[in-house]
């Protein structure tokens, strides 16, 4: 040992004292890792699937962890981009942690779920909604959430059968979730005898969408549905106010955070947007929402209880499997259900939810919204 | 057939709002190419941080009770300046001066670390999520019929129309009639001899620096009280759209630039308005690629002079 490595290795040794002993307990833990944007625009999601995560293991923990064990969470940062989200899944790889709640964005949890599958790591997703990231036959790869596919048809048959627009236009944000759900809301449109007017994509970070409204204005457009993120979104309505084009908009629950109202203000209020059941209002979470309360969180994203519910499933996963080997828990969580707040919970072949519904809502400016039905 | 007329003057409106700001941006690219050649990728940065000191001055304004439109902008135009010129002033001292002289690329790569570093300081410092602000300045007029489709002018984009032509007379007065703008040119054409005849060519470089950032800053308080939206990621496209604009018109020219970044405005929003805003971007940069094949200085770009 040169004096260099010596002097790595006596740093090494330091760090490990110093507050990083976890390591030196592997045996008794297991480690979860927590994938998504911590930073980038749309961090705001990455929290919601971050504390409903926390709150899982703190619980679970408390409760006398898994198998004699403990849950150890470890945020990961992809900042929504699939390029990092790759090198991500590397880290985690190295990092020897078999177990992902994550990544956040559809376009971040393809890519990184090709590496967890090769590399036997189980990959719990609580947010993203894309149908490829469970068609290609992957066995550790699950969700807790529903998906475009069913997400799409809520929202085009809410327009059709209770909007009755004149004139759809459909618009998305070219990437892999926005496009996705935006084709499936212009199918199932048009299924029911509906045209739509103008399906088009923008630039996501672009600023500038007054050539997009002057062009739904003279198309008479008086309902425009979106496929993709708050930013956008918020400053599409902002724009469409200010130009006067009058359309109902409409988006997935990607739209669904108050920052759209921080960036749209007034032109937020009556927006429609599809968003997975509120958890955070159904009577048996209360105590859970108290402690989400009591921490200073806020619980009614509509990530929070799936990531809760991701937690959950890998844990009880592990305890039936009897092992953290990632083949068997994936056999035990395909094989059961389970009981978790966002209800009872069974997947099928693909790790899909059997059963999951959207909810289309209405949005106000002050961040709020009132349920529509189903 | 009126509709038609109606939405191009609509689209051309829109097209034109966005180039007014490429072109303050793009300003600050072709002084300091025409005078060090050098390319500035820090640039984008500046109009970033423009941004935000518009935002925190309108906020801090706000909440001391000031309820005058006019003075609040006043006031966040020029403490932006002066804050984002001292940024511009900065960065020539720290990441460039000390490499002038050397090799091109140095400069080129000690510019994109500083973009970095501007972009993540930013981020440390004020979060990087989206920053919100409700619209100051409402309301527009109406060009074409009541009923149907007619064109809007929106006040906002007036005050954009009238606040870049206001600069760039300033700007173009000062290059043309001022001793530190005839030092200006003289560095453009021949810094060493300029040297020789006892210009302080340092000042003059550093006063470039300077103007560039406050155009930029104009352009970043405009385009935040535009969309009323900022971040620490927007410098990153607005810099590349400003550049773009800056080759379009031939990279050292002022009135070059102006006429590149009214160009790349209009161009996109007529390829958004007519065909699609999908290949917005697309047509955009096909543009910039077929004046280059053609006329390789941009299209007011003298041809380089070989210079002994």
């Amino acid at each position: 040992m040169n004096k260099a490595t010596k002097h790595v290795s006596k740093l090494f040794a330091a760090m490990a004292l110093a507050g990083m002993a976890s390591y030196s307990v592997a045996a008794d833990t297991i480690k979860i890792a927590m994938a998504g944007p911590v930073t980038g625009a749309v961090a705001q999601y990455g929290d919601m699937q971050f504390i409903g995560a926390k709150m899982a293991i703190e619980q679970i923990n408390k409760a006398g962890g898994v198998n004699g064990a403990q849950l150890e969470g470890v945020v990961y940062d992809d900042a929504c981009d699939p390029k990092q989200a790759v090198a991500v899944a590397n880290k985690i790889v190295n990092d020897g942690v078999q177990f992902v709640v994550g990544h956040l964005c559809s376009s971040s949890t393809q890519p990184a779920s090709d590496i967890y599958e090769d590399e036997g790591i189980l990959m719990i997703t609580a947010a993203s909604t894309s149908p490829e990231i469970t068609a290609r036959g992957y066995q550790l790869v699950f969700r807790t959430i529903g998906l475009d596919s069913l997400q799409g048809p809520t929202a085009g048959k809410y327009i059709a059968e209770q909007v009755k627009p004149k004139n759809i236009a459909v618009v998305h944000d070219k990437q892999q979730y926005g496009e996705g759900i935006a084709t499936a809301v212009k199918q199932t449109v048009e299924a029911a005898g509906y045209k739509v007017a103008l399906f088009e994509g923008v630039t996501a970070g672009d600023k500038d969408f007054s050539a997009l409204i002057a062009k739904l204005k003279r198309q008479n457009v008086d309902f425009v549905y979106y496929g993709g993120y708050h930013p956008e979104l918020g400053l599409i309505l902002r724009q469409a106010k200010e130009q006067g084009l009058n359309a109902k908009f409409m988006g997935p629950e990607g739209v669904g955070n108050a920052d759209i109202s921080a960036i749209a203000g007034e032109a937020s209020e009556g927006m429609l947007v599809t968003l997975p059941k509120a958890f955070d209002e159904d009577p048996k979470n209360a105590h859970l929402v108290e402690a989400f309360k009591a921490k200073k969180e806020d619980p009614s994203g509509p990530f929070v209880f799936p990531a809760y519910a991701a937690v959950q499933v890998i844990a009880e996963g592990i305890q039936k499997a009897g092992s953290t080997d990632t083949d068997k828990v994936a056999e035990a969580i395909r094989s059961t259900s389970f009981d978790t707040p966002t209800g009872t919970l069974a997947f099928d072949e693909k790790g899909d939810l059997k059963d999951f519904s959207f909810v289309v809502y209405q949005w106000h400016a002050n961040g709020t919204k009132t349920a529509l039905g189903e | 057939m009126t509709e038609p007329l109606y939405y191009f003057i609509q689209q051309l409106l829109n097209g034109l709002t966005v180039g007014s700001t490429y072109a303050l941006i793009a300003i600050g690219y072709t002084m300091v190419y025409g005078i060090i050649g050098m390319i500035n990728f820090a640039h984008g940065e500046v109009y970033m941080i423009g941004s935000y000191i518009a935002f925190i001055v309108l906020a801090a304004l706000a909440l001391l009770g000031l309820d005058s439109l006019a003075l609040m902008l006043i006031g966040a135009f020029a403490i932006s300046m002066i804050v984002t010129s001292a940024y511009g002033f900065s960065i020539e001292r720290v990441a460039y001066r000390p490499l002038r002289g050397g090799n091109r690329l140095i400069p080129l790569i000690s510019a994109i670390g500083m973009s970095i570093f501007l972009q993540n300081v930013v981020r440390l410092a004020q979060g990087s999520r989206d920053i919100a602000m409700p619209s100051l300045i409402t309301g527009g007029w109406s060009i074409g019929p009541e009923e149907g489709f007619h064109a809007t002018l929106s006040y906002m984009q007036l005050v954009i129309f009238i606040v870049t032509f206001i600069t760039m007379t300033a700007l173009t007065l000062f290059i043309s009639r001022s001793r530190m703008g005839r030092a200006c040119r003289a560095c453009a054409e021949d810094i060493k001899m300029t040297n020789l005849l006892g210009i302080n060519t340092n000042n003059v470089i550093a006063l470039t620096f300077v103007i560039g950032a406050a155009l930029a800053a104009v352009a970043g308080v405009l385009l935040s009280l535009y969309y009323g939206v900022i971040n620490p990621y927007i410098g990153f496209m607005a810099g590349l759209k400003a550049f773009t604009a800056a080759v379009l018109g031939g990279i050292g020219s002022i009135p070059g630039a102006v006429l590149g970044g009214l160009l790349l405005g209009v161009t996109e929003a007529i390829t958004a308005g007519y065909f699609s805003t999908e290949y917005k971007d697309v047509v955009a940069f096909s543009l910039l690629i077929l004046i280059l094949l053609f006329r390789p200085t941009g299209i007011l770009g003298r041809p380089e002079v070989e210079k002994v």
